[in-house]
């Protein structure tokens, strides 16, 4: 018989694998990820032809479909990823002073971390507001904010700019139009990338606050308004990140995501934009914490099962609406206990990412399992991400584990499950009916308990936490802390604000925005139009709540 | 014996309700009686559903940083309605600076990230009161 891999694995098995076991046996009774494929011992070419893995078919070229090996055709050759930081605690003021900093250490993008009343629609004097003005993130009320915000930070220095707002995605785009007018810059000179994801909070981070249908217009509405009017901008980040933070696992979330985009991609079809029109405008943020061979593989996977959808399913024929962008945000399971090792998990889950492909890239502080990360955490962060491109022989060719028998086996199984739950989410009645009848609740709550039984029987570890604890390990970390004033001085800076501004305008203009809303037109224009006066976020919001009504939750776990 | 009945509450503005569900459903399995509020209630609704529910205790769990005041309201409300023996049970992303305060203004206890399960389930169980007061 000739030889070939199968029948010489074999007798490897038994010449040599065999006595070697018995001698020194596997340290784990089985090998698996957090998605649970069973990890194999050794990979080879064999293991590719379950999947009928063909190069051309399943990599191809980079730029080219199906995009696996990278959304452009030079990747970090020609440019690095984006460096984004997520930042934003206090007051405008503060924050100004810190997001300086950060652009003097090579931040290119900053994504504005807004507090929870801002994020919800309350203004920082609302009773709701007690106790969270300034937390978590900074404080804004109106355009004033966004102007000390972003003072003597020119928006066209930076190489994007935006804020999260998934809750308020209309108001979220007027303020940076309105602030690049207050700062004499045409919106072609500067380009704004929003997250407005509103599906994913009613199952995850929950900063929810209409009903979801009308939630879906507004994130659509803002995609409408940068198509016709920026289309160099990114106002839609389809998110995988809190969904399997929250316990799905990166394959259902990225699937349960994709949804997301689809729903969101079908209302804008049926608004009469063209497929290569939206898809553009779309980026998606990826996640995977837990192992970083599952992160490189979800990341290819996702562009290639991306591409196929858009260019199959809808017929796109533009390379720019196939070749998914992708943000992650790279980190590992930080712990609270001994800080300083979360610099490595850091690094090393930054990494993947970066072997990913990913199109811009956030990473965490090595103290945010505590608190708002110190100016001293978020430079290591940034000089992360500098050493990763700089330094090491990272990023000379373009998707160096391409090739990698376990990796293209992992990237085949990966884009399998994903298209599994995809097809699941379709049987169930589509993405608002697994939010609705509580499925993907389930998935996420189920994860999250089966991850907290595996740490508490250590087959889930953390080094420093649940193994390898130090005995003189002594907690001396001074957690940052928001100015306690500050809600005092939010509430004093709107009231001048209010003073200050026409209230005969302000009135014209949110009576305007009711119109609209009612009329079911687009809500950009209406809501520039009152953000430009100085209207604020609570009185913005009170308007569409009067109109859409409130999103109630039902709680379950 | 009488089963415990525990009242498990997201409070304030905070949306990550992973922590909260996991300790819910870990004391579920421990054998409690397990009321979940859901997301962004008052110190009021909270206190308003315990004594309601008639709980041995319960518990909160805040990542965003605003537990003080938010504890401290919480801690105020169920004197002011003569229900302090409710014990009310804090987890989330608390430093170890602000434990002390906690307990300084009546918190029973508190257990912050990468606390054990066990022992919050330990915690929860001793607080079993053998006959109610509001019944």
């Amino acid at each position: 018989m000739e030889e070939n891999i199968v029948s010489r694995r074999k007798i490897w098995e038994e010449n040599v694998l065999e006595p070697h076991l018995k001698e020194k046996p596997e340290r784990r009774r089985r090998f698996k990820n957090d998605l649970g494929h069973e990890i194999d011992r050794l990979y080879t070419p064999e293991d590719l032809k379950k999947f009928d893995f063909n190069y051309l078919k399943d990599l191809g070229f980079p730029g080219e479909y199906p995009f696996t090996r990278g959304h452009s055709p030079n990747m970090y050759r020609s440019e690095p990823p984006i460096l984004r930081v997520y930042s934003g605690f206090g007051t405008p003021q503060q924050s100004n002073q810190r997001f300086k900093r950060l652009v003097s250490l090579g931040a290119e993008e900053i994504q504005v971390a807004v507090d929870l009343p801002t994020q919800v629609g309350y203004d920082s004097d609302h009773l709701m507001s007690t106790g969270e003005v300034g937390k978590v993130g900074v404080a804004i009320n109106s355009l004033h904010d966004m102007e000390e915000l972003f003072k003597d930070i020119p928006l066209n220095q930076l190489k994007r700019v935006g804020m999260l707002g998934n809750s308020f995605g209309p108001i979220a785009l007027a303020f940076f139009i309105a602030l690049g007018e207050k700062q004499g810059l045409s919106t072609d000179e500067y380009r704004v990338d929003l997250q407005n994801d509103i599906l994913k909070e009613y199952v995850a981070r929950g900063t929810f606050i209409y009903p979801i249908e009308p939630s879906v217009k507004l994130t659509t509405d803002v995609v409408a308004y940068c198509i016709d009017h920026m289309p160099h901008w990114n106002p839609l980040s389809a998110c995988v990140n809190h969904i399997n933070g929250g316990g799905s696992g990166s394959s259902a979330g990225t699937a349960f995501a994709l949804k997301n985009a689809q729903h969101y991609i079908d209302d804008l079809l049926n608004r009469g934009y063209q497929i290569d029109q939206i898809a553009p405008m779309i980026s998606m943020f990826l996640d995977d914490r837990d192992d970083v061979f599952c992160e490189i593989a979800n990341l290819r996977a996702t562009r290639k099962v991306w591409a196929e959808i858009i260019r199959s399913k809808y017929g796109a024929t533009n390379p720019d609406a196939m070749g998914l962008k992708i943000t992650a945000y790279g980190h590992g399971r930080e712990t609270l206990q001994e800080p300083l090792n979360n610099i490595v998990r850091i690094a090393l889950g930054t990494l993947g990412y970066f072997f990913g492909g990913a199109h811009s890239l956030y990473n965490g502080s090595y103290d945010e399992a505590a608190s708002t990360p110190t100016e001293e955490s978020v430079k290591v962060a940034i000089r992360t991400q500098q050493i990763i491109y700089n330094e090491l022989g990272l990023s000379h060719t373009i998707d160096p584990l391409g090739g990698s028998y376990y990796l293209e086996n992992l990237t085949c199984n990966i884009e399998q499950d994903i298209k599994a739950w995809m097809s699941e989410v379709d049987d169930q009645g589509g993405p608002l009916s697994v939010i609705d009848n509580g499925f993907i609740s389930k998935v996420m709550t189920e994860g999250a308990i089966r991850r907290q039984k595996e740490f508490n029987q250590k087959d889930r570890v953390s080094v420093g936490v649940n193994i390898l604890k130090d005995p003189e390990y002594k907690n001396e970390s001074k957690p940052f802390r928001v100015d306690p004033n500050v809600e005092r001085k939010m509430i004093d800076s709107l009231n001048v604000v209010k003073n200050k501004r026409s209230q005969v305008k302000v009135t014209k203009c949110l009576e305007e925005l009711k119109e609209a809303a009612l009329s079911g037109e687009n809500l950009v224009p209406t809501t520039l139009n009152a953000v430009r006066e100085y209207a604020t976020i609570g009185e913005i919001t009170d308007v569409l709540k009067s109109v859409y009504g409130e999103y109630k939750q039902k709680p379950s776990f | 014996m009488k089963k415990t009945r525990v009242l498990v509450g997201k409070i304030g503005l905070d949306g990550h309700d992973v922590g909260a569900k996991v300790v819910a459903a870990a004391l579920r399995d421990a054998g409690m009686e397990v009321i979940y509020t859901g997301l962004r209630q008052t110190p009021h609704n909270i206190v308003n559903t315990a004594i309601q529910e008639d709980v041995d205790a319960i518990g909160i769990s805040i990542l965003s940083g605003s537990h003080i005041p938010l504890i401290t309201k919480l801690v105020e409300v169920l004197k002011e309605e003569e229900a302090e023996d409710i014990k009310v049970i804090v987890g989330g992303v608390i430093p170890e600076e602000d434990i002390q305060h906690l307990l300084s203004i009546g918190t029973h206890k508190v257990f912050p990230s990468e606390s054990e399960m066990n022992d919050i389930i330990e915690c929860f169980q001793s607080l079993t009161r053998e006959t109610s007061d509001n019944g």
